[in-house]
């Protein structure tokens, strides 16, 4: 009888302490990789605040901002970028006339007209050709765009701004287009079926009804194409050319902030020349242009989702 | 009873469905025109890398051409220059020698190295050989010459024959020590290498021997001079053979016919090593924590926030925070591994995103049911989630990486050479990489680097092709899964 007393012992429901160890372990690293991106940040901080530092000990911020003149290497030097701001965007500009309106266009088409058979094609093929890396359409630009427009009979040198800004908005249009899709799909059904119920054609739908309601979105794609756009370094190093154009003509030579960075890179200077802090001083102002740019864009991307969710 | 207003409004219908279908219309002419316009593009460099066989073929044969310009003189233009002979080569058994200039290649006359090239293109298929005609170089021609000035304008020479040895082509000819060379065909001549490239391009034009107009011991005679000689040359016109030279050869800073793509490739290979080994595991780990393991806080947000404006930057900014911290401040030089680890950073950004939307095509019900199991969260994580979102994962990796091999901005900041003619051999050596090669070549202003480079081009594209259809491929299977 004694015997049905004694029960088994119960196990611990509670994992053993090497797991626990493990469990934690396992966490911990992958919190550290996380936190890389901190890291990164701050490094990207640091590199520009440092290495800025004495560029803008010697040249103030109002003579770098204002002055047309940019003559790292000759005798008097000159440190203003305005010339090179301007270039930038002109190149810009065009390359958004282009991207814009036929990447929406395109974003509209895709969401709103094409077949589900036809789209299972076409996405990925835009997706190609948004990976087509920039020193190709670089190449593009130079030795197919330009030779073509000197045929049409355009004054255009062998390097200019004109077809490296139309090259570039051809880039930058997967992405608007892809970006812009995303928005339109973001669109409710209902605002377009209530559309479709007061007689409204397909089209009027679109322009009236689906574009509007989309707008702030497609402002956002926008200007996350402009800030890609003004990032792009090898489709301007390669067809803009070396010397910025004051007043900005598009059919001239351009150089813009990222050909700068590059054209000092590549220089003769010795690395250790005061030069190369200005190349610091310029990659901060395009860090600081483009960072501002896409934190608008989420902003905005933000309030629109707020708008339907 | 049809009154107006029964005929407008049909009308008025009429137009507006007009009007929605020329919308339609516009719309998919847009997205036909962006795919149209780059697949042009694509196509157009596709036909300036077509000279490549010929170029080959040229090469093989022994010949090293440069296009030269005539620069003053009475005759402007450009003509094909024979820099090198190759010892035993095709060429060298012709007879052709360092310093020649080209004429004609089969019935064509070639002002250009394009034309040479492009002549040798248009040869009908079966023909392994061509007519080569070329001239000799000035000492095989005329010997030495000494410059007499002309009377009555300063400053302008003549050439005189000095030391004529019998196997130089005007001892031949008939022409003798001390005969003043004034004109051939009846164009001046003037200075000794501006004379010989008149006679280059005089004997381009005309086929026979030049008439040379000579001042010999007070009166002028004119001499025919043959100068223009023949022979066939074997050329062998192989796609293989002159991709496989091309992708296996070392740069050559001055002949694109010699040139080869196998440093870059190289160097492409071994920075997309270092920047894998790098980046996947660290994507893959913040990937897991932000979507598996992280509880909503500030740190969270401020990680979030942090990756996606991280992923704006553009390259030539990663490559500035490569310069400085990379290679100056860790000491890595203008190494692989600099190059390899600052487009690491580039692309972890992005490739953390594309991780985490795949893991969170993961449904939650895969994790619920192994937790109710009793598995630890590294066990779901190991043995639940991370399988089932590996096409994902994959698929994010793979555009990644293919944005890293295309990406050509942070490493010539990070001073990638450009012009490297070894092929690196460990990961501390310095590189070039197949971006970085199209640049300089495509910036190169001698004729036939642009061909090159439009080679290297389609070999870029051919591998970034393959290596996105492999990742749509993947995302389709996952897909068709969920």
């Amino acid at each position: 009888m004694s015997s049905l007393v004694v029960l088994p012992k119960t196990p611990s429901l509670a994992a053993p302490r090497g797991r626990r160890f493990f469990e934690a372990l396992v966490r911990r690293t992958l919190l550290t990789c996380a936190c890389l991106a901190i890291v990164i940040a701050v490094l990207t901080a640091w590199t520009f605040f440092h290495g800025s530092l004495p560029f803008f000990e010697k040249v103030g911020f109002v003579e770098f901002l204002t002055s047309i003149r940019w003559a790292p290497i000759t005798v008097p030097e000159g440190y203003g970028t305005l010339a090179l701001i301007a270039d930038t965007a002109v190149i810009t500009g065009i390359a958004l006339l282009v991207a814009v309106p036929l990447g929406v266009l395109a974003a509209v088409f895709l969401s709103e007209y094409c077949s589900v058979r036809l789209r299972a094609w076409l996405k990925p093929i835009l997706e190609v050709l948004g990976g087509i890396p920039s020193v190709v359409y670089g190449f593009f630009a130079l030795r197919v765009v330009t030779p073509m427009l000197q045929d049409a009979g355009l004054p255009v040198g062998f390097w200019n701004g004109l077809s490296a800004g139309v090259v570039m908005g051809f880039m930058i249009l997967p992405l608007m287009a892809s970006l812009s899709e995303d928005v339109l799909y973001a669109v409710p059904r209902s605002l377009r079926e209530a559309a479709f119920a007061l007689g409204a054609t397909r089209g009027e739908v679109i322009v009236r009804v689906v574009l509007p309601a989309a707008m702030s979105g497609i402002g956002a794609a926008f200007i996350l194409a402009m800030s890609r756009a003004i990032g792009e370094t090898m489709v301007v190093a390669l067809a803009a050319g070396r010397v910025p154009s004051w007043p900005p003509n598009p059919i001239d030579q351009m150089m813009t902030l990222t050909t700068t960075i590059v054209n000092i890179a590549t220089g003769e200077q010795e690395a250790t020349a005061f030069i190369w802090s200005a190349l610091f001083a310029i990659g901060a102002l395009l860090f600081v242009i483009t960072l501002t740019l896409n934190v608008a864009s989420h902003f905005i991307v933000k309030r629109f989702r707020e708008l339907y969710e | 009873m049809t009154g107006p207003e029964t005929l407008t409004a049909p009308r008025r219908l009429r137009h507006r469905h007009r009007m929605s279908r020329l919308f339609a219309v516009i719309a998919a002419g847009s997205l036909g025109l962006g795919v149209i316009v780059v697949a042009l593009l694509v196509f157009t460099t596709l036909r300036q890398s077509a000279p490549l066989v010929n170029m080959h073929a040229t090469a093989q044969a022994g010949l090293a051409l440069s296009q030269r310009a005539v620069d003053g003189g009475a005759l402007l233009g450009p003509y094909v220059a024979i820099s090198q002979v190759a010892d035993g080569s095709a060429a060298a058994a012709a007879g052709m020698a360092p310093g020649d200039a080209l004429l004609q290649v089969g019935d064509t006359k070639v002002p250009d190295v394009h034309g040479v090239w492009r002549t040798i293109g248009a040869l009908p298929g079966a023909q392994q050989s061509a007519r080569f005609a070329w001239i000799p170089s000035l000492e095989a021609l005329l010997g030495e010459v000494e410059a007499v000035p002309i009377d009555g304008s300063p400053g302008r020479f003549r050439p005189r024959l000095g030391y004529l040895p019998a196997e130089v082509l005007a001892a031949k000819a008939g022409l003798q020590e001390g005969d003043v060379l004034v004109a051939a065909n009846d164009l001046p001549l003037q200075g000794s290498q501006q004379s010989w490239q008149t006679m280059v391009l005089a004997a381009r034009a005309n086929d026979g021997p030049l008439q040379l107009r000579v001042a010999r011991g007070g009166a002028e005679i004119v001499v025919p001079f043959a100068v223009r000689r023949e022979a066939d040359v074997a050329l062998h016109r192989d796609l293989g053979s002159a991709l496989w030279h091309f992708v296996t050869a070392l740069d050559e800073p001055r002949y694109p016919e010699h040139a080869g793509l196998s440093s870059a490739i190289l160097g492409s290979l071994l920075i997309v090593l270092v920047t894998m080994l790098f980046a996947f595991p660290l994507a893959i780990g913040s990937a897991v924590y932000l979507e598996e393991y992280a509880k909503r806080s500030r740190l969270t947000t401020v990680l979030q926030v942090l990756i996606a404006n991280l992923a704006g930057i553009p390259s030539v900014v990663y490559g500035i925070i490569g310069l400085e911290v990379i290679s100056r401040a860790l000491d890595l030089k203008r190494s692989i591994l600099a190059g390899g680890i600052t487009l690491g950073l580039m692309i972890l950004p992005v490739m953390i995103l594309g991780c985490r939307e795949a893991l969170r095509t993961v449904p939650p019900w895969v994790r619920h049911a192994a937790f109710a199991v009793g598995a630890t969260p590294s066990q779901v994580v190991w043995h639940q989630v991370l399988p089932y979102a590996m096409p994902g994962m994959l698929t994010a990796m793979i555009l990644s990486i293919s944005r890293a091999i295309g990406e050509a901005a942070p490493l010539i900041l990070l001073g990638a050479f450009l012009f490297v003619n070894y092929r690196p051999q460990g990961l501390m050596d310095t590189f070039t990489v197949v971006p970085i090669q199209i640049f300089t070549w495509s910036t190169n202003p001698q004729a036939g680097f642009e061909t090159i480079g439009a080679v290297a081009i389609v070999v870029l594209l051919v591998i970034l092709l393959l290596m996105n259809g492999t990742a749509i491929v993947l995302r389709n299977r996952l897909q068709l899964r969920w």
